[in-house]
Parts: C-alpha cells; structure tokens; sequence
C-alpha cells in the first residue's frame, strides 16, 4: 500500500476515536496529519488519504475542513484516491445524514480524485444524504448516538475493504 | 464557497474584505460591550446577541441598498444594521434609550436597531410580524414600477407564526420582491427547532408555494452568506418574484440577557457552537490565504477599540428622553377638515343613503387622490363590491391595480397596509378589515402594532390607513356578524375611531379620515346602511373633523350621548318624551370616539344636570364607562342624578331574533331609563 494518511482534527471526540479504530485496524501504518493544521503541501505528500469529515449542524463541513477548501479548489488531486468516514445523527438530523462527506467526496472528484470506499446504505434510516449515490454512501457513516455498537464492526469490516481497494 | 462564486477569499478585493472585517469586528465588540452597559444600571435591559450570525448579517446589510430597498431586521440584527450603514454611536443610542437614539428616540426597546429615513424600518417586538410591512412594501414597490427589493429578517422560530405564512402565501400569489431571511440559529429562546416545525429547515415548509425560490447558505460563513444574498437579491429583481434565504447559524450565547442557556444546553454542546465562530473562522481565513498580516488585523482591531470607546463617550453625553414629550406623536395632526371646520352642513339636496355615502365618497376620493388604494376580502369581484356592496363599482372605475380582493387573512390584509403605507408618506389606504367587525379579531397583532408605529419611531412614520368595519347588530346575524368592537379598542391610543350614524356623517369622516395622516377606525352601522332614517342629504365636498360631536336634538332636562345604531332609537325616545312626558332631551351624536368632543359633552351636562349615555356595545367594560368618568372627574357638581348607561348585556350577541332583543338597546329600554333618571 503506498503511504497513506489519516486527517482528522486532532480536537474531535467520536472522529478521532474512529480513527484510532482504523488505525489500530490498519496495524499502525497510517500517518496520523491534524486537519487542523494542513496545507496542500503537507497534501501532496501522501498519495493515499483516508479523510474523517464529520456533519456539523444541519449538513455542513466542520470549519477546519471548510477553511481547507479554497486551498483544495485549485489542487490537481490526480493520481490521489481518498477514502472517507463520517460521524452523523440518523435520528437527530435525518435531512442531512453525512452531508460533509458527500461534499468533501464531490470536490475531490472534480479535482480529479478517486474515492474508494463504498459503503451499502442498508441499516441506515434517514431522509436524505448528500453522500449518498445510488444505494451506496460515498464512504462509511458512522452514528454513535444511535449505531454506537455497530461502530467498532463497520470499522473493522471498512478497513478490510479499503486494505482491497487502495493501491 | 466555491470557484464560480462573485465573492471568495482568494478574489475579493483586499478593501472590500477590509471593510467586511472592520464591520464584523465593530458589530462584536458593541454585542460583547452590550452587557456591561445593564451591568452598569446605564440601560440596554434586553440584549440578545447576534454573535454566531455574523455571516449573514454582514451580507443582508451589505445587500441592502438605502437608495432602493427596504429593510426590516429583527431585534437580533445588530451586526445587520451596523453593515447597512448604522454608526456605532447610533447602535449605542439605541441601546441605551437615549433622546437621539435614530430608531425611536429611547422611546422603543433596546436592540431594535433602525433608521426610518433610511427606510431601516423600527419593527415590532412581536416576532416576524414585520413580514406582512415588507410585503406591503413590496406591493407598493410593483405598482410604481420601483427596482429594489424589500428584505426581511427574523429568526427561524418565528417562522411559526401564523402571519409569518400568510406573509409569504401574499408575495407568492401577487409575484412581490420580497426577500425572506431566516436566520436559523436551532433555538426560539429555549424551544429547540423540533419542538417548531418538522422540517429542521424550516423554508422547507414553503416548497409547495409557486413563484418562490428557496435558498439555503452557511449563515456563520462570510463568503458563503454574501454569494447566495447576492445570488437571491439578482434572481428577485430579475424575476420579480419572491424568494427565502434560509442561513444556518449558530446562537453562540443565551437568547438574550434574560436567559441562561446553561439551563437547557450542556457543555458539549455550548462549546460546539462557540468552536465554530464566525468571526474567528473569517480571521483565520484572512490570515491563511494570506489576505492580511496577523499585523494587519491587530491594526483594524485597535482601530474598533477607538471606535467603540469614541460612540461610547457620545453615546453616554446624548441627552435622555424628555418626560414632557410623552405625548408626542401619539397622532399626526389630520386633515384640517376646513370647509366644514364643526362637521355642519344646511344643504338641501336629495338625501341619500348612508351606503351611497360612503360609495360615492369612496369613489370621489379615489378620483382626487391617484394615490389611493382599498382591498379586502369579498371587495372586488365584476358586480360585487364588498359584502355589503359599499364598495361597488369602483373596480370597474379605478382598476384591479388600485382596489382589489385580499385573501381570507385579516392580519394580511391590516399588515400590508400598514407596509404599503411605508412605501410613500403619499399613499392613503382604505381596508375592509374584515367581513364583519367581529370577524376583525384576527388582525389585531397587527392592529396594536400598527397603533404604535407613530409613537415607538418618534415620529417618523405613521401608517395612513382608514380601517372600514361593518359593525353592530340589529340584523339577526349573532356572534361573528353583530357585535360591536369599539368599547375594547378604544383603549390603544394612536387610531382614531368613528362611529357614524346618518349618510352625511359618514361621507364626511370618511373624506377626512382618508385624507388624514396616521389611522382611523371607521365603524359602520351595517343595520342602517339602507334603511331611510340614517339617510340624509350630502354636500360632494362634505368634511367633518375628527373630536366633533353633533347635537342632533338641544333639549334643557336631560343629556343623552349616543353614536351609531343607537342615535336613531334615542331620536325616538326624545321625541317620544317630548309628545308624552313634556320632557326635553338634548341628544348628542358623538361622530367620534377618539379623539372625543368632551367640550359638547360636558357644556351639555352643565345645561340638563343629567345625562343618559346609550350605546349598542356592552355597557360593562363599553365606551359608556370612559364618557362617564369624564362627566365624573370634570361636572360632577352640575350633576343632578347618576350618570346612566344603556347598552347591550354583558353576553354575546345571540342569533335568535328573541336573544337578540333581549341582549341589544331599543327604544323601550331607553325611555324607561330616561324616564327613571327624569324622576331621580
């Protein structure tokens, strides 16, 4: 597998425990890069990316992630395959399940992104999500509010796929 | 934000972006600084900070243009109004009441920033009633072919109102250039978003409206917030058409300085929302894309210290509010009524109708005045002309343009008038209420609102509406089409009421009313509309002035104050005294409640030494009570017996002809009561 990152803001709660999950899944082989801190140069270090976008209020990008944007607007991402998790609230925010990472996962692929990493929506009860195309989300959701025990399994199950998926 | 956006971090010119910061960093300190001045006992007793909403109220207010639009922030729009044009030292004053406060004179409450010549407009305190004034401005802005947009702004919990629907159900049927803005920041005071409505953005509620375009944006983010306004104002005043803005935002704070959002939001949860605020994020974005030097920004930032320090010091020399002008401004001066300087006419032409009183003086001010407009419901439909017919014809005459139907909402139909009103101090409105009086009650957040526009903006505008109400019983028509209103609503100072009761009467207040400046309640005795005893002959240019009572009958032995329905009964009763009993009664037909000839009142008091007031409305709580009190306070030593009301019992109005009689005033009950008080 070629060097792959883990974003996550460092500040988080439930992402950044989602991403020691990963991590521990993956062996400890991830670079582990604070979004909080990336600029695209730190970017275009790593070829392989597994990205945690969580929903903020009614399906929004958190604001490190949305601040990064301009920066990622102008990025040639060719070559770059990403794989994307997200925390979001079926029951608090049916509306707007994992929006974040079905507008992060758009802007890679017009970049010239690829997105692995496709999760079926099956087990899922929500109204509408940005992030999701055809009976798949473009990435893994996660609820803890009110999926808490299918959290740890999703994961393990997620990081086989990518361990399939990323070159 | 994104590439094909007009306003980006990377292409915004330098000063603009400046200038944007400079405003969002003024607006915070004066939100931060807000608090001390109550702390302080200086004043400023209800804040309600805007912080969280910064995006979207720098960009309504730089969207706004003084020149062309209309503007109605709530009282959360601090930073709103700073970005449209409001000082610092203007926000202050407004804050701490002062005299020169440019939204009312101190006279309103804190928060409620305006600037009326700006058309900033001083808007209520009730929660997005102000929806139905920007539709009425948008009305007004289509018939004169006006380019510009009337914007509104509330909070997204105020979207439940009622009103709040019928505003936008309006602007969609008649394609207005209305702008809504919800600011959705989760939270009404307490009462999350769920308990509200079921969609958590609630302009999804409005999808199913025609002729609307909803837009959503980041409220909390700067680029994303003046993209989509500036995308929305475009799409309206190309398509002439409504839309709703709905901004997602973030109350980083309590509701205002009477809440502690501590009760209701845990700590997770309070520090989520101040881990996204949006001025913080701005700086940071200034700072990364490499816009400003961290310098840069502290500069602009000791430049607002100064700022606020300078208003502050102004702000606090201003002079307060005089107790001596409390009664200014309650009513503009109304038409001087010169012609007709009593309300008195000898013409002898053929007398008309009290219904062909009020049409013919209808359409004769529709002729005078290009500037005049009547709608409401049932008013205007080919041969009908109102319920009552009184408006027939004047569509056909005048055009759908300036008289047409409203919609079953007696709110809308009273709010847009007054917004219509905002429009051009020129512009004269006449509004069938409602169906019937009783069917008024809808209206009546409007009605109180609308009473105290004149007053709470010191001056600087007044909504010139005459209210057109068929009224009263007698016709068999119970609760909701026989009832009188004016004994409640003489209380709200700032509407003048009248009361009619013969056709010249009612042409002449009618003529002033609609010429006059402010509000006037305009009661029509629907049970004489065509009956010949209120008919009378009536000069074309008939005027009378409001506060000026008419002795229909001078009489020595007793006084008796009438108005509407009930002046015809007391005419027979005097009559009958006369022929039977020997007895002279003076009888006074009132015209007008509000303001009330007291002058005739207690002149005629001091003759007779004893006074019978009758009136249709319910003697318990009725107008009568007030007429009393004044003979009280200011004859009581003329006074040869107790002061005496007839009126309607203290119970609805039944439907049954039986109930009905026994419920209203007639003729029997007042020559006994008359002759009661003749034998004290």
């Amino acid at each position: 597998m070629k060097r792959t990152a883990i974003l996550y803001s460092f500040n988080s709660q439930k992402t950044a425990r989602a991403a020691k999950m990963v991590q521990e899944e993956f062996g400890g082989n991830l670079e582990e890069v604070n979004v909080e801190e990336i600029t695209l140069n730190k970017f275009h270090d790593y070829e392989n990316f597994i990205l945690g976008v969580p929903t903020w209020f009614d399906g929004e990008l958190p604001n490190y992630w949305d601040e990064f944007i301009p920066e990622l607007e102008e990025a040639d991402l060719k070559g770059k395959t990403f794989a994307l998790y997200g925390a979001g609230d079926q029951k608090g925010y049916p509306e707007n399940f994992v929006d974040a990472m079905g507008i992060l996962a758009e802007l890679l692929e017009k970049r010239g992104g690829k997105i692995i990493g496709f999760v079926p929506n099956e087990g899922y009860e929500f109204e509408s999500s940005k992030a999701l195309r055809g009976n798949y989300f473009c990435g893994l959701p996660l609820d803890f509010e009110n999926q808490a025990r299918m959290v740890k399994p999703s994961i393990n199950r997620w990081v086989e796929q990518l361990k399939r998926e990323f070159d | 934000m994104s590439e094909m956006s007009k306003y980006h971090i990377k292409q915004t010119d330098k000063e603009t972006l400046r200038n944007w910061f400079y405003l969002m960093t003024l607006g915070r300190a004066i939100d931060n600084k807000a608090p001390n001045y109550l702390k302080q006992a200086i004043g400023w007793s209800y804040h309600a900070p805007f912080a969280g909403h910064d995006g979207i109220q720098l960009a309504i207010g730089q969207i706004f243009d003084k020149n062309t639009d209309h503007l109605f922030p709530y009282y959360r729009d601090m930073l709103t109004a700073i970005s449209a044009g409001l000082t610092a030292t203007e926000t202050i004053l407004n804050g701490i009441s002062k005299a020169t406060d440019v939204a009312g004179g101190g006279r309103h409450m804190s928060n409620h920033f305006a600037k009326p010549e700006w058309n900033i407009h001083n808007v209520s305190s009730c929660t997005g009633n102000h929806t139905l004034h920007a539709v009425g401005v948008g009305r007004a802005m289509k018939r004169y072919n006006h380019k510009g947009v009337s914007i509104s702004s509330q909070g997204e919990s105020s979207v439940s109102e009622g009103y709040v629907y019928e505003a936008i159900n309006g602007a969609s049927n008649e394609k207005l250039p209305v702008l809504f803005v919800f600011q959705d920041n989760g939270y009404g005071i307490s009462v999350p978003k769920k308990d509200q409505t079921a969609n958590r953005k609630v302009a999804n509620n409005f999808t199913g409206l025609k002729n609307l375009k909803i837009f959503h944006c980041n409220g909390k983010d700067v680029f994303d917030s003046m993209n989509v306004m500036t995308e929305a104002k475009q799409w309206i005043i190309e398509n002439q058409m409504p839309a709703i803005v709905q901004a997602n935002c973030i109350r980083m704070h309590s509701h205002s300085n009477s809440d502690r959002h501590e009760l209701y939001r845990d700590e997770h949860e309070r520090n989520y929302v101040m881990e996204y605020d949006p001025l913080a994020k701005y700086r940071r974005l200034l700072v990364r894309y490499e816009r400003f030097t961290e310098d840069e920004l502290l500069d602009i930032e000791a430049q607002v210290k100064e700022e606020v320090k300078k208003a502050h010091k102004e702000a606090m020399a201003a002079p307060d509010p005089d107790p001596g002008s409390i009664f200014d401004f309650v009513l503009p001066e109304p038409y001087p009524a010169s012609k007709y300087p009593e309300g008195l006419h000898q013409y002898e032409g053929e007398p008309k109708k009290l219904i062909e009183g009020i049409n013919e003086t209808l359409k004769a001010e529709f002729r005078h005045n290009p500037d005049t407009y009547i709608w409401g419901q049932d008013i205007a439909h080919k041969e009908k002309g109102g319920i009552f017919n009184v408006s027939k014809g004047m569509q056909q005459e005048f055009g759908i343009d300036r008289v047409f139907n409203a919609p079953i909402a007696e709110d809308f139909i009273m709010g847009t008038a007054n917004g219509m009103s905002r429009f051009s101090d020129k512009i004269r409105i006449v509004v069938e209420g409602a169906e019937f009086a009783d069917y008024f009650w809808p209206a009546m957040e409007q009605y109180i609102d609308s009473s105290h526009d004149y007053w709470r903006s010191n001056g600087a505008f007044t909504p010139n509406v005459t209210i057109r109400l068929a009224s009263g019983g007698y016709i068999g028509g119970g609760l909701y089409h026989s009832q009188n209103i004016e004994g409640a609503l003489a209380s709200i100072p700032g509407v003048r009421i009248v009361y009619p009761s013969y056709a010249d009467d009612a042409a002449g207040l009618l003529r002033t009313s609609m010429r006059s400046r402010g509000m006037t309640l305009f009661l029509e005795p629907k049970a004489l509309y065509n009956d010949p005893v209120a008919s009378s002959p009536v000069p074309d240019d008939f005027e009378v002035p409001f506060g000026k009572a008419k002795i229909r009958l001078a009489g020595t032995d007793l006084s008796i104050v009438t108005y509407g329905n009930t002046t015809h009964m007391c005419m027979d009763v005097a009559k009958k005294l006369e022929e039977t009993d020997g007895i002279h009664a003076e009888v006074i037909d009132l015209r007008s409640l509000v303001p009330l000839d007291e002058e005739t009142i207690l002149a005629s008091v001091k003759k007779t030494g004893k006074v019978l007031i009758v009136h249709e409305d319910k003697v318990f709580g009725g107008f009568g009570g007030e007429v009393a009190s004044i003979i009280n306070e200011k004859a009581f030593e003329w006074l040869d017996g107790p002061v005496k009301r007839i009126g309607s019992t203290f119970t609805p109005v039944g439907f049954n002809r039986i109930l009905e009689k026994a419920i209203l005033p007639n003729v029997d009950k007042i020559y006994a009561s008359a002759l009661e008080l003749i034998a004290f």
